[in-house]
């Protein structure tokens, strides 16, 4: 990565293959948000996306077996943009090649299936999936206003 | 994700939530809020404690509310913060369930 990016001040988050694991990414998420003055409604979108980006992995990609594992970092980019990055090991699985849900015309038509990745690609500002020689890596890109403080500054000239 | 109930006049139930309603918070609720689908015709869910809302909490909400529209009922969702209801109007779900931040108007949409 080039010199634009620098460390969150989190390391990164390694989670077990089973739902539970899940109820530790927020902490992460808030630890993250304090250390780098991330701003609420990008907090709720990091919170979100992580929260539908790993259970997609726990629940399709290792289809609910235990005693695998993913990782999940961050990176903040001086130019006021956040990227959180989560790695697995599974099958090949490209979410963005999943189909939208139909708008539901009915409450009896709600697909809740689907719904996950629909608000992940909604409320990341991008979302991009790379194929990993075994396994799968998401990159999810949140972009706020401002550089954070906690990051480091150029030195005046 | 705690889950209280209340009875208003009118025969009304109010659902208050509290917390995330993420998979936990919806593992937690599912079964009282299917007791209450079963049994209930006006239901106001109170979503102004709920800080967050996932896709398995989507779900939660759903399959309550298809219930009891099934049976000829109504339910509405009152005073979400702006952020769990930008992922409801993600979803479309607020074309199916109406959402107030009004109490009367919420109440009233239910007689």
């Amino acid at each position: 990565m080039s010199d634009q990016n620098a460390n969150s001040g989190c390391e990164p988050l390694t989670l077990e293959s089973e739902l539970s694991e899940i109820a530790r990414i927020p902490p992460w998420i808030e630890r993250l948000a304090a250390l780098n003055a991330v701003p609420e409604r990008t907090r709720f979108a990091m919170d979100l996306c992580l929260e539908e980006a790993v259970s997609n992995v726990i629940r399709h990609g290792y289809a609910g077996e235990p005693n695998h594992a993913l990782t999940v970092r961050c990176e903040m980019h001086r130019d006021g943009f956040i990227t959180l990055v989560v790695e697995d090991d599974a099958l090949p699985f490209n979410p963005l090649l999943v189909r939208e849900p139909p708008v539901p015309a009915s409450l009896s038509d709600v697909s809740v299936g689907g719904q996950g990745i629909h608000l992940m690609k909604q409320f990341a500002d991008a979302v991009e999936y790379e194929r990993k020689p075994a396994g799968n890596r998401l990159i999810l890109r949140f972009f706020y206003p401002g550089t954070s403080p906690g990051l480091p500054t150029v030195p005046p000239s | 994700m705690q889950l209280s109930m209340e009875e208003l006049d009118g025969g009304i139930t109010k659902v208050i939530l509290d917390g995330r309603l993420d998979i936990a918070g919806a593992q937690e609720i599912d079964l009282k809020l299917n007791v209450i689908a079963g049994t209930k015709k006006a239901v106001l869910v109170d979503m102004q404690k709920v800080t967050f809302l996932g896709s398995m909490g989507l779900r939660t909400l759903v399959a309550p509310a298809q219930a009891i529209k099934g049976r000829g009922g109504k339910v509405v969702l009152f005073g979400p913060n702006e952020m769990v209801e930008n992922v409801l109007r993600s979803s479309k779900m607020h074309t199916l369930i109406p959402i107030h931040h009004e109490l009367q108007s919420a109440l009233a949409a239910l007689r």
